[in-house]
């Protein structure tokens, strides 16, 4: 089932079962060595070796490429096209378009970073589509992430739908009482009070009772919190996570080292 | 003005069949409580008389005009609809500007609405309180407010959907008074309520609903007495009604009258 809001896709899969901090930082470290390598086709082969054999693994590959071809496809195609029209390195010209020069190694530099985007944002995509939310900040916050912060994230996740639900109640009342939403501009320019208002002041009284909700369970409270959901964390994935991060600065010394 | 419902389906853009097959017609003037558990599909199938949903299959005629064909914002003419939640549609400084914010959009003349909207203000006795914001006003005032500016409209027909839910008894007596003084106005009245004493006690006409299908639909008396047939959408008859059946009362009883009638 697809939530609302968030990209989450509840399966049951090796991807899902695993400590959401060990698939963010899993995700940073497909990230950081594709940018940070200094091998050409290190890119590449994060997305080929890594990024779409998970997808299969999170058994969510048909979800996964329509989410990342449409929201890459377009910038990754712009990215590519201005860098290899415009990168002005290179001898070996392939074409000529009036003043502009396409070279091999533009080609070849547009080519890697616009792969690059790519890695980046299939990446995250394939974290959203396997993580949910809520664990994720209940694991974090365990882990000594500011109650605030969680909060503000999750509420942004859960508020949304109930407000655009809320609204189209507002909608439908409005309309029942003669208030013409469909016709004229100007009309409808005249519509905005009557449905913003009781949206706004709803909203208002809202937050309040859910600050009030949130204290009366101790929300402010210095106290170690206990929590009802157990997420799992087993000693294996905590030296995944090491060897993640040792990679990612080996390929950063890499990319300094003088060559 | 009379309501045709003819072979009403309405099937959500989830696939959630809400309506499978309803006909039903209601004749002007006529008092009708809806009753049903939830999700029997009572909001999906009043939702239908104004417009706001329309018929998968099916059709539902107001007067002379199919739902179908008409906007919203002209059935607001013929039909009046109430939602539950007041602060839902609240949005004016004061009452009366809110309760001549329909009336207005019916484009009807000035000395009409000032006199609609007395009117409105007398029925739910808000008079008193006309100058002051809804929002300074407790949500049961809230709620008479919602009323009065669906009342000012005067249409035809009337929609209330769950009026009494979380209201006390002396503003449920104020609602009742309400809906006793449209039936004065020879309007129709459609009200949906999980309140049985209040449907027992104001209403001529009760449809019971379930899963999407009319379970059953006849005079209180009758609908009311049907207690197995009732427990299946979840409704108890009135109490007064349970003990008059465990008493052994030839009669069906709705009310204290009755019920006292009946024990002579």
């Amino acid at each position: 089932m697809r939530e609302r809001l968030s990209f989450y896709i509840k399966r049951d899969s090796v991807l899902h079962r695993l400590n959401p901090l060990t698939k963010l930082t899993l995700t940073m470290a497909l990230i950081l060595i594709a940018f940070l390598s200094p091998w050409y086709w290190t890119p590449h082969f994060i997305l080929l070796a890594a990024v779409l054999p998970l997808s299969f693994a999170g058994r969510v590959f048909p979800e996964f490429i329509k989410t990342a071809l449409r929201l890459i496809l377009p910038a990754a195609t712009f990215l590519f096209l201005m860098q290899a029209i415009f990168q002005p390195v290179g001898e070996t010209v392939i074409f000529k378009f009036y003043f502009l020069d396409v070279t091999r190694e533009s080609l070849m530099f547009a080519f890697r970073n616009a792969t690059r985007i790519f890695v980046m944002v299939s990446s995250f995509t394939l974290f959203l589509l396997t993580t949910h939310p809520s664990e994720l900040m209940s694991d974090l916050s365990r882990r000594g992430l500011p109650g605030q912060f969680a909060y503000v994230i999750i509420s942004t996740l859960q508020i949304l739908p109930q407000i655009q639900a809320k609204a189209q109640t507002i909608i439908a009342a409005q309309r029942s009482r003669g208030l013409d939403t469909e016709s004229t501009f100007f009309k409808r320019a005249g519509a905005i009070v009557p449905l913003v208002g009781p949206l706004v002041f709803g909203s208002f009284i809202e937050v309040e009772e859910r600050a009030i909700a949130i204290e009366a369970r101790g929300f402010t409270s210095k106290n170690l919190k206990t929590s009802l959901q157990e997420i799992a964390d087993p000693s294996f994935e905590r030296t995944v996570r090491w060897v993640l991060i040792l990679l990612i600065i080996i390929s950063a010394l890499l990319n300094l080292w003088p060559s | 003005m009379n309501i045709e419902i003819k072979d009403l389906r309405y099937t959500y853009p989830t696939g959630l069949e809400a309506i499978s097959g309803i006909s039903l017609s209601i004749k002007a003037g006529e008092q009708v409580a809806i009753v049903g558990q939830n999700g029997a599909g009572k909001t999906t199938l009043v939702r239908h008389f104004n417009g706001l949903l329309q018929p998968t299959a099916g059709s539902v005629m107001i007067g002379d005009w199919e739902t179908k064909k008409q906007s919203v914002a002209k059935l607001a003419s013929r039909v009046g609809y109430v939602f539950q939640n007041p602060d839902e549609q609240l949005f004016s400084k004061d009452v009366i500007t809110e309760i001549t914010f329909g009336p207005k959009n019916l484009g009807y003349s000035k000395e009409k609405i000032d006199s609609l909207v007395g009117r409105a203000l007398a029925f739910t006795e808000l008079g008193d309180r006309a100058e002051l914001n809804p929002y300074d006003l407790p949500p049961a005032w809230r709620k008479m407010v919602a009323l009065a500016s669906i009342i000012a409209m005067d249409t035809p027909i009337i929609i209330f959907d769950e009026p009494t839910t979380g209201q006390d008894s002396s503003n449920i007596n104020r609602i009742a008074n309400v809906i006793a003084k449209l039936r004065q106005e020879g309007k129709t009245v459609i009200t949906i309520t999980h309140d049985i004493d209040f449907c027992a006690e104001n209403f001529e006409r009760v449809i019971a609903l379930s899963k999407g299908k009319v379970l059953l639909d006849g005079p209180a008396r009758d609908v009311l007495g049907q207690e197995k047939v009732l427990a299946q959408t979840y409704v108890d008859p009135p109490q007064l009604t349970r003990l008059g059946k465990k008493l052994g009362l030839k009669e069906t009883v709705r009310n204290q009258e009755e019920f006292l009638k009946a024990m002579k």
